[in-house]
Formats: structure tokens, C-alpha cells, sequence
């Protein structure tokens, strides 16, 4: 129940504190969604492996393409930019993630990563919407997190508190800019409302107020590095200038979409982790330049990884356990986590997975944000060292 | 006339401004007869086109690719026409909304227009009748043994997916059964397969006829064995009626009338038309703390909206583009546990385009909005600018035929919302067109259509 939230007089929106306050929201967490099932194995790839070659003739990146950081694994060679930051000490790479009965649907996996259950069960909140629920420091304003899109995903769903999406600042202020809701919320008796009328004020009021604060925000810093001319570069550019803008937001949620490469993979794959790379190349700089990237973690996944076997349209099709990044100004132990995946030890020709992902998040939420990891996964989960 | 509106708001998508002129002066039982009149002479559903390719094991890929793409967009014109039936009054209301529950109760997701349509004509079929009837035709769906792999559950290695939801999910519910009953119940329901055509198809070599032992019974059960047994329990009819007083009433639950009610479903032997009239024809479900309490899911909102308009689409993706913006594509919930309803429904953008909608209609305002890519999109869709319809405004103006001016807000206001307004009236009279009645009256249907109190049904 949400009493406490309803119990604030609505139409004063609960997070006029925030506004007024507007410090920064300390450690914040940047959330990358690879939509589609990267392809995990053409990414980080085990490039001394025969095996790699034998499954993926003509598919398998050779040797000298890949960028090679270890004596077993290197980069696809669209990863250019993401080389300089392992490098220099800022990425972390958890080999072979994934969790139990692995499913490969896209909806479904997807779903699964989301929600944080396992794949026995059906959630219908997200990991991050929960995080909102438990009553964390901040949670109270609705953009606590923020997803650059209009419409909002499963993940930052919770029961009573969810995050905030925002396709572009301008767009989101003119859905909102309508002189007979606002009227309507000034005028409207909230003790009057019905519990679940009373809810829709409340989040009407509470989109009215953020996208005027949202749009401020957007205002006060351009950032002069440069971001792929793409929408997700785009969407990044958004991230860093709030960021610089001591937005009041922890939370950021950014997708990238079209890994879902079963026919002719190479290019089209090497085209997406280019303009991944060089986003978060920018990303990272633009935080650096005003001493922001030590509060900063970089979160990336996808809802699975792909067959180790090639198929028949040089591409690859669903599969199970996958690469996830990690990427910071205080990573605690970068480089990589685990060993490079076994390909002779396969379930019906998949990975299997070495990490769960709940891990990654259960670190994420008890050790970056400070929350109750255990409550917010409904169980315990190792605590991995990478921050 | 207000518990009219309640009872079509609730077994329906509300009245269309026809249907409340016709229903002045009809008594309450009058309603509910048509109801079930109406919804007993339901018009069968259209099939699709059917695909070109004929299924077959030996299909080359391109065939497959080709039947997949045909396949995928008849799946597009089933979810266009499904929605078109709950926005139009020549189809039963009640037997679009009974439907619309039961699809989300029994949540399937599907890539297939053929196999879609098929499990449409199944549920619709014993949407009224005996819940054991429409539970043991859906583990005989191909959509549904495919979504829940019951294909794979062979005798040497179950899979008991199919088996734990209809414990879990469709029929009994969590703390009624134990680990081992699933495991029991998934070895009943092996061989219960589809073919490549999408038609049931028990394969005798692949199902486990030896003994298993399922509620603490033992015998050489098959599924539909398993489905009586599970039926044989009291608390399934206590899930199912809970879950369609929660769907049908309040969310919030009065547990003496679900006590009561699923008595009454299970001593009927699970009759749903008899469950659903007995709920209908009471006092309590008219009183003051039913009414107006739900949220409108995205489909009965957008329903409602189109009945009450008359809105035609210029171009018919805008009945895609709607489920997926607001957030209830037909055939693709969330997952097997069906769409959680209620505050889930609302986010900020879920909100905002529920608010505007009917501005966006009426072509006031024109907005930009992108819906999420599907997980195979190669790239970033684009976002929809306008939605081009045209309205028939005519049916709504006469409800305000012989209502002087001044009253024309609670002549509308009775019609279109089902929770009354907490602020005062005379607010409109800032945001309306002064001008003719008609101006007046047409910018003040789309303010009160912009209400958060029109979310509520």
C-alpha cells in the first residue's frame, strides 16, 4: 500500500524536495540494453579456441581481426573504443552469465532479466521498479529513475513506485503542456478520490511537475564531446548532460537494439558494438571532464547469447549464457571474471552459465545503490567483487 | 440507468450513445437479459487468410520464412479485428469481454494468426459454458501447447511447464498442490502434442500410460483425468470465481461473496453463465463502492473511446499501434500469468497517452511517440505522428437533445464517466468553446474524455 506516498497532498508534487534540493544523487547507476541477443562468443571472442573455428567457419573472427587483450580473448573489432577503457582500467568483463533452465525467447528471457525471477516464475515487477518500492533514499521522485524512451520498461516497473520515461525532453514537456489538466489537478479536492483515481492524480501531478523539471534540467549543460549521430548516441548524449546538470536521477535506462542477428551477423553486429563502443567512449569522457565517472557504473546486458554452432545464413540463432559489461571509475577488480566459456561442455549446444545474473544485480543494488538487495531479489545471492 | 452503465461498463465496453437512448426506461433485469440474449447470438469469428504455404516437417527455409511472415501478419489482422468487435455495438459486448477475461486468464502468446484464431474460437465456444470443458479444449490448443512446450513433454523426459500453470495459474492456484503433483500430472499430459497444420494431435508413443499417483489417488491417468481431479476440489472453484469477482467487480475483495459464490460454481458444476448471471443479477454488485473503482484496461478504454466516437480509422494500424503504446497487445501478455491489471496499467507515458488520446482524436493536438521495438527489429521503428480517423459525433449530441445549456456537463458527465469528478464544474467553462452548443458540447466531451476519472470504469 502505498498509503504513505497518497497521504502527501498530491497536487503539491512529493518531490518538490528534489527540486528545490537538486543535489547530487551520489552513486548513479547507467543501465545498457542490448535488445535482440547479442552475440556474446563473436563479441569477446576466444580467438586461440579451435573449437570457435570448428563451429563457426565462416562466421568465426580470425585471429588477426580480433583485438586481442589476453592470450586467449579479444574484442570484436567494433569494440575499438571500449579497448581503450579496459586499458585504462574501467572495464570488467563477466564471462558466461546467465541463469538455470535458460529460455530462448526473446519476450520471455527478457523478461526474466527484467523482473530478476528465476525462469520457473512469473513477475510482474521489474528489478529497478522494486528497488523504487524500497523506499530508497530519493525514490520518492518519480524520474529517481529515468528511461531515455517514451514509452517504459518491465524493469523500472514497480507496485506502487515506477521510473520515468523520456523520449526527448521537448516531447515530453509538450505531451504535458496542457493548460486543463494542470488546472484540473490545482482544482481537484484530493480527499474527494477514490484510492485508484486518487493514484492517477498522483502520477498525473507528479508527470507534470518532472517534465517541466526534466526539460529545466536538459537546459543547463551542453556537451561539447562527440556522440554518435545515432538515436542511442543521442539518447547517451541526454544521460551525460543530466548527469552534468546535477539531475536528481540515479537511475538511467538506455536500449540499443538489432542483435538479433540470424542471417549475414558480421557486419551488422560489428556496426552495433561500433556505435555501442564509441557511445560509451563518449559517455565516459564527457563524465570525466567534470569529474562525474567515480560515481558513475555502466551496466550493460542482453537477454541472451547465441548458439556456439553457426547456422546456415552466416548467422547465429538463440541461445543461453553471455558476456556482461561492466564499466566505472571505481571498479574495484577490472578485467575479466571467470574463465573464458568451455565449448566442449555444452547443454544441447549452449553455453552454460558460470554466473548468475542476479548477482550482478544483487551487487549492484546492495553495494553501488545501497539497497536491500536480498528483499529487492527475494533471496540471497553471492555478492561478486567488482566494486 | 447508472447501474445500466455500471453492468455495460463491467460486461462490456460501455453503452455506445445508441444503446443508452434505447436503454431509457429499461429495467435493470431487462439489461442483464440482453446481455446474455446478445452474447447466446454471438457471430462467429472471421477466419484469416490462410497462408499460402502449406506447413509441412520437410519445408525448405525460405518456405518457412515465407509461412512465418504470412503467419505474422495474420496474427496483425486477428488483433485488429478483435478489437474492432469490442468497439462495435453489432457484436455481442459481454461475449468480446468474457473472451478478453478468459484470454487473459488462460494467457497465451502467439506468432500465428491461424492458431490465434483458432484458440479465439475455442475460448468463445465455452466462454459461458463449464469451466472443465474450456479448461480441457485449452491443453488440447496447439497455441497453447506450443507456448507452454507441452510438444516436448515425452514419457522419457516430461516437461512439465503445461502442467505447473494450469495448477498454478488456470485452474487451483499456489499452496494447493505439491512438487510431486506436478511431476505426476506433466507424465498425464505427455503426448498431447499439435502437427505442423496447428491440429491437436495425441502421438500414443510419446504419452506415459503407467500408473501415477495425483492427489494422493493412484491410476493410469491421462490429462483429462488430471483436469477432473483437479476440479473435483473446492478451492479451484474458489480460484476462478475469486479471480472473475476481481475482474468482473473489485479488486479489492469481499471474501464472504467469494465464499458464497464459488459454493454456488461448484455445486453448478463449474457454469460460468450461471457464476457470471448470479453476479449480475445481485444488489451488492450495483452498490456505490463497485462502481467506478477499476482502471479501464488499454483495450477497454480504447473500446469504449471508439464505441462512444464512432471513430473509424483512416488507416487500421492505428489499432495496433494502440495496444502497443498503451500497453495490452493481444496475444503477447507479459507472460503466462496474464496481464496484472489495475495500477500496472499506468506509468507517466501510459498516462499521458491515456489523457490525450482523445484530443489526438478530435485532431487537437498532434504528438510523437514511439513504441518499442520487437525484439527481431533490425532497427530503431519510428515514431507515429498522427492517428487519422474520423468521428460520428451525431449519436453522442442527441443525448443532449431537450437538455438546456447549463446542463449539458451533467448530461455528459453522467454518460462518460463512471467516477464522479472532485473538482468544480465551473473549472470547464474556462477550457470550452463558448461559441454554438455544438462547439461547446464537443470541446466538453473531449475535456471529460481527458479525465483521469474517464480511466475508471
Amino acid at each position: 500500500m502505498a498509503t504513505t506516498s497518497l497521504m502527501v497532498p498530491s497536487f503539491l508534487p512529493a518531490s518538490l524536495g528534489g527540486l528545490l534540493g537538486g543535489s547530487r544523487s551520489g552513486k548513479i547507476l547507467i543501465v545498457i540494453q542490448l535488445s535482440g541477443g547479442n552475440d556474446g562468443l563473436n563479441t569477446i571472442v576466444p580467438y586461440r579456441n579451435d573449437v570457435y573455428y570448428q563451429n563457426r567457419p565462416r562466421l568465426g573472427l580470425q585471429p588477426s581481426e580480433v583485438l586481442q587483450v589476453s592470450d586467449e580473448l579479444g574484442f570484436n573489432p567494433g569494440l575499438e573504443a571500449l579497448r581503450g577503457l579496459y586499458d585504462k582500467g574501467l572495464l570488467s568483463i563477466v564471462n558466461s552469465v546467465g541463469y538455470p533452465n535458460p529460455d530462448r525467447s526473446h519476450f520471455r528471457s527478457m523478461d526474466i532479466w527484467q523482473t530478476g525471477s528465476g525462469s520457473e516464475a512469473n513477475w510482474s515487477t521489474g528489478w529497478l521498479g522494486r528497488y523504487l518500492d524500497s523506499e530508497c533514499e530519493g525514490c520518492v521522485n518519480p524520474y529517481h529513475a529515468l528511461e531515455l524512451d517514451d514509452s517504459l520498461s518491465l524493469a523500472l516497473k514497480g507496485r506502487e513506485r515506477s521510473g520515468f520515461a523520456m523520449g526527448k525532453p521537448e516531447q515530453l514537456r509538450r505531451t504535458n503542456d496542457n493548460a486543463f489538466l494542470k488546472a484540473v489537478v490545482q482544482a481537484s479536492d484530493s480527499h474527494g478520490h477514490e484510492e485508484q483515481v486518487s493514484y492517477l492524480y498522483k502520477v498525473m501531478a507528479d508527470t507534470q511537475a518532472s517534465a517541466d523539471y526534466l526539460y529545466a534540467q536538459s537546459k543547463v549543460y551542453q556537451s561539447k564531446v562527440d556522440f554518435p549521430q545515432t538515436p542511442f548516441g543521442q539518447d547517451l548524449k541526454q544521460v551525460a548532460e543530466l548527469i552534468t546538470a546535477d539531475t536528481a536521477t540515479k537511475v538511467y535506462y538506455v536500449s540499443l537494439t538489432g542483435f538479433d542477428t540470424h542471417v549475414n551477423q558480421k557486419s551488422r553486429q560489428e556496426r552495433l558494438l561500433k556505435e555501442y563502443a564509441e557511445g560509451v567512449k563518449a559517455l565516459v569522457e564527457g563524465l570525466k571532464q567534470n569529474n562525474l565517472f567515480e560515481d558513475v557504473l555502466i551496466l550493460t546486458f542482453s537477454e541472451f547469447g547465441r548458439r556456439v554452432k553457426q547456422n546456415a545464413s552466416n548467422g547465429t540463432d538463440h541461445g543461453t549464457a553471455n558476456n556482461v559489461f561492466l564499466i566505472g571509475g571505481s571498479l574495484a577488480r577490472p578485467g575479466f571474471f571467470n574463465a573464458a566459456p568451455d565449448l566442449l561442455d555444452l547443454d544441447e549446444g549452449d553455453l552454460k552459465y558460470q554466473a548468475d545474473f542476479r548477482d550482478i544485480y544483487a551487487t549492484i543494488l546492495g553495494k553501488w545503490l545501497e539497497a536491500d538487495a536480498g528483499g529487492i531479489l527475494q533471496g540471497t545471492h553471492n555478492m561478486l567483487p567488482f566494486i | 440507468m447508472e447501474k445500466i452503465q455500471h453492468l455495460y461498463w463491467r460486461a462490456g465496453f460501455g453503452l455506445s450513445p445508441r444503446e443508452w437512448k434505447e436503454m431509457q426506461g429499461a429495467s435493470l433485469q431487462q439489461a442483464v437479459d440482453r446481455l446474455f440474449r446478445e452474447a447466446g447470438a454471438d457471430i462467429p469469428v472471421e477466419a484469416p487468410p490462410p497462408p499460402s504455404e502449406r506447413p509441412s516437417r520437410n519445408m525448405s527455409e525460405a518456405q518457412k520464412k515465407k509461412l512465418q511472415g504470412q503467419e505474422r501478419e495474420s496474427l496483425t489482422e486477428v488483433r485488429k479485428d478483435w478489437l474492432l468487435r469490442m468497439s462495435n455495438p453489432r457484436y455481442s459486448a459481454f461475449m468480446e469481454r468474457m473472451s478478453l477475461f478468459w484470454h487473459g486468464h488462460f494467457a497465451c502468446q502467439s506468432f500465428s494468426g491461424t492458431l490465434a484464431f483458432q484458440q479465439l474460437r475455442t475460448i468463445r465456444k465455452y466462454a459461458f459454458g463449464r469451466f472443465g470443458d474450456l479448461v480441457l479444449a485449452i491443453a488440447q490448443d496447439p497455441a497453447m501447447i506450443r507456448y507452454l512446450n507441452n510438444q516436448q513433454n515425452h514419457k522419457d523426459k516430461p516437461n512439465e511447464n503445461f502442467a505447473r500453470e494450469l495448477m498454478e495459474l488456470f485452474t487451483i492456484g499456489r499452496g494447493h498442490y505439491t512438487e510431486q503433483d506436478i511431476k505426476e500430472a506433466a507424465r498425464a499430459f505427455t503426448g498431447w502434442s499439435s502437427n505442423p497444420q496447428g491440429i491437436y494431435t495425441f502421438r500414443p508413443q510419446a504419452h506415459d500410460y503407467g500408473a501415477k499417483t495425483f492427489f494422493g489417488k493412484t491410476g493410469a491417468f491421462d490429462g483429462s483425468d488430471i483436469i477432473n481431479l483437479i476440479l473435483e476440489r473446492r478451492e479451484t472453484a474458489r480460484f476462478i470465481t475469486r479471480k472473475i469477482y476481481r475482474y468482473f467487480v473489485n479488486e479489492k475483495v469481499d471474501e464472504g461473496l467469494v465464499d458464497s459464490l464459488s459454493r454456488q460454481f461448484y455445486d453448478s458444476e463449474y457454469d460460468i453463465g450461471q457464476l457470471m448471471r448470479t453476479i449480475f443479477e445481485s444488489g451488492w454488485f450495483y452498490e456505490p463502492h463497485n462502481i467506478g473503482v477499476k482502471i479501464k484496461s488499454p483495450l477497454e478504454l480504447v473500446a469504449g473511446i471508439i464505441r462512444t466516437l464512432d471513430v473509424r480509422f483512416i488507416d487500421d494500424k492505428a489499432l495496433i499501434f494502440l495496444q502497443r503504446a498503451l500497453g495490452q497487445v493481444l496475444y503477447n501478455p507479459p507472460n503466462v500469468a496474464g496481464w496484472p491489471g489495475g495500477k500496472s496499467w499506468i506509468d507517466n507515458a501510459t498516462l499521458m497517452m491515456r489523457l490525450n488520446l482523445p484530443g489526438y482524436l478530435f485532431q487537437l493536438s498532434e504528438f510523437s511517440f514511439r513504441v518499442k521495438d520487437e525484439p527481431e527489429a533490425a532497427q530503431q521503428g519510428k515514431a507515429l505522428r498522427r492517428i487519422d480517423a474520423t468521428l460520428d459525433l451525431e449519436p453522442l449530441m442527441q443525448i443532449l437533445e431537450g437538455v438546456p445549456r447549463e446542463s449539458y456537463y451533467d448530461a455528459f458527465a453522467s454518460f462518460l464517466l463512471q467516477a464522479k469528478p472532485a473538482f468544480n464544474p465551473s473549472l470547464m467553462a474556462r477550457y470550452t468553446a463558448q461559441g454554438s452548443n455544438w462547439d461547446f458540447a464537443r470541446t466538453l466531451a473531449v475535456r471529460l474524455m481527458s479525465l483521469p476519472e474517464y480511466q475508471m470504469c
